[in-house]
């Protein structure tokens, strides 16, 4: 008790600390030299009534969760701008005190057709892989987790390469098209939650893995107002060596068809994601087929009761089609309810009640060593500040 | 006569509602902009940060108020958006490196200055008593 005590307070001192300095970093830019910078820091804290959930300690109750960001921009001309953004994170095992580069990137718009983005560039995909790690841009604390998972998501966020990127005008009774294109290399963190998957099978990383990423993202800006349609497609592979043997995966092809609407205080979205995986881990001499179908779709909505007080809620399906489906290990159905409270413009609180049902998601047998329940309930709270 | 009265009292209270709906900003421009007139589209593309450039193909630099009444009429008129989203929009572009938050301003005659000074600046105001150093914009559908 004294030890949850201790972390408690540890991580609320770190977040009023990063909340404390970043005060006086209200202005735009440091002393009019056109370099701005922003930042962000989250607290979070999960109750679960079964099983410990994407290795925290959340059946006790635990707050070691703490995300926390900062940004320096500048624009070297009209239509040219460089960046950099440093992220850290803790999730239970996963993350630490290790600060990484979240993306660093040069940025060359040649007209609003037409743009050239390089360097370590987020990977546009689906309606949130870009910004799933903004707590201050949702309403929601978890997102839909078959798709955008939150102990995996180094992989995906991210690829060290380049996009190009532009809008093209339909008409007027058309509507816009937007388009990204990349190709790049993506990397596997050693602090992720793949890398503890692979451990628990005998496979244990000294040096991250990855592999050549590709893809796009086609988004359609419809006549009606507030009326997104879009669609993704990415390639990727991975391969890595470690002392007991190597993990490798040829090209994997996730496609993703998505939805929003927005109209005054009402927003609406869906997506359906598929991502089949057909890779083997090869441990000394036996070689272990690691198959799945990966299919999860979330249907989304929210309400804006005030200014500062909006309530949602979605669900979340997600069923590995490769194996029996009616077994708990290879679903998870998520219902969720989530309301967020915004003290000012830089302050916010959320709250969220998960209903769990399956375990194919965020488990691991570290913090589950008796074995996991079929269902669970979660209560999970955030406090957050950006600039 | 008491119709009569009622029908006065209705036209007088559709001219007032109206009139409350009709209540814009004012939406001001460097003098260096060409153009004089911006559809709703444009407006709401440089404002969102999809677009860069004016129709003529000259570089727009959005500028905001803070908050307050006036950035509120702005965004639900032009841009269909709350504040809330609006702000939400604008720090998904920034922390995932697509781009750079318009300036904003605590009081318009700042927004004014700034916009005097800056080529190719577009802001708004609740109203304006001179035009020194900026042109005024009109919205077209």
């Amino acid at each position: 008790m004294s030890r949850r005590i201790y972390l408690l307070s540890r991580h609320m001192l770190l977040f009023l600390f990063v909340c404390t300095c970043t005060r006086s970093l209200y202005a735009q830019d440091l002393a009019g030299t056109g370099i701005v910078v922003h930042a962000y820091v989250s607290q979070g804290f999960l109750f679960s009534s079964n099983n410990n959930y994407v290795s925290l300690k959340s059946s006790e109750g635990s707050p070691q969760w703490t995300d926390a960001a900062v940004n320096i921009s500048d624009s070297l001309a009209d239509n040219l701008r460089v960046g950099l953004q440093l992220h850290m994170y803790q999730l239970g095992e996963f993350g630490g005190s290790n600060i990484q580069v979240d993306w660093a990137s040069g940025d060359y718009r040649v007209n609003d057709h037409f743009g050239i983005r390089a360097g370590k560039v987020k990977t546009v995909w689906g309606l949130f892989n870009d910004s799933q790690d903004i707590d201050a841009v949702f309403l929601w604390i978890l997102l839909p987790q078959g798709s955008y998972s939150t102990d995996h998501k180094s992989f995906y966020l991210a690829h060290v390469g380049g996009d190009v990127y532009g809008s093209l005008s339909l008409g007027k009774r058309a509507g816009m098209l937007h388009y990204v294109a990349y190709a790049g290399q993506a990397t596997i963190d050693l602090n992720d939650g793949y890398i503890q998957t692979f451990a628990q099978l005998g496979l244990v990383f000294t040096n991250s893995l990855g592999g050549k990423t590709y893809g796009g993202d086609l988004q359609w800006e419809t006549p009606v107002r507030g009326l997104i349609i879009g669609s993704s497609g990415n390639m990727l592979t991975a391969d890595g060596t470690a002392p007991a043997g190597s993990f490798h995966s040829p090209a994997l092809y996730t496609p993703s068809m998505y939805a929003s609407f927005t109209r005054g205080k009402v927003y609406l979205a869906g997506e359906y994601d598929r991502i089949p995986i057909n890779a083997t881990l090869t441990l000394g001499p036996t070689v272990i087929p690691f198959v799945a179908d990966e299919r999860t779709w979330f249907a989304m909505g929210s309400y804006r009761l005030r200014n500062n007080l909006q309530v949602g809620s979605y669900y979340s399906h997600f069923v590995n089609k490769s194996a029996d489906t009616t077994q708990p290990a290879n679903y998870s159905k998520d219902w969720v309810v989530s309301g967020r409270y915004d003290f000012n413009s830089y302050f916010y609180a959320k709250i969220e009640g998960h209903f769990l049902h399956g375990t194919a998601l965020g488990y691991y047998n570290s913090t589950n060593p008796n074995g996991l329940a079929p269902n669970s309930n979660m209560l999970a709270a955030k406090i957050g500040f950006s600039f | 006569m008491c119709k009569a009265q009622c029908l006065m009292l209705l036209l007088a209270s559709l001219a007032s509602w109206s009139g409350a709906s009709a209540q814009d900003v004012v939406l001001v421009a460097n003098k260096g902009v060409k153009i004089s007139e911006i559809t709703d589209a444009d407006l709401r593309g440089i404002f969102m940060g999809t677009r860069t450039r004016f129709a003529d193909g000259s570089h727009a630099v959005p500028v905001t108020l803070r908050g307050g009444p006036a950035h509120e009429v702005f965004l639900r008129n032009h841009l269909s958006e709350g504040p809330e989203e609006f702000r939400s929009q604008w720090r998904k572009v920034v922390f995932t490196g697509q781009g750079a938050m318009p300036k904003t301003f605590d009081s318009e005659s700042a927004l004014i200055e700034y916009v005097a000074a800056t080529p190719g600046a577009i802001g708004y105001v609740s109203r304006i008593s001179s035009q020194v150093g900026v042109k005024l914009l009109t919205t077209v559908k």
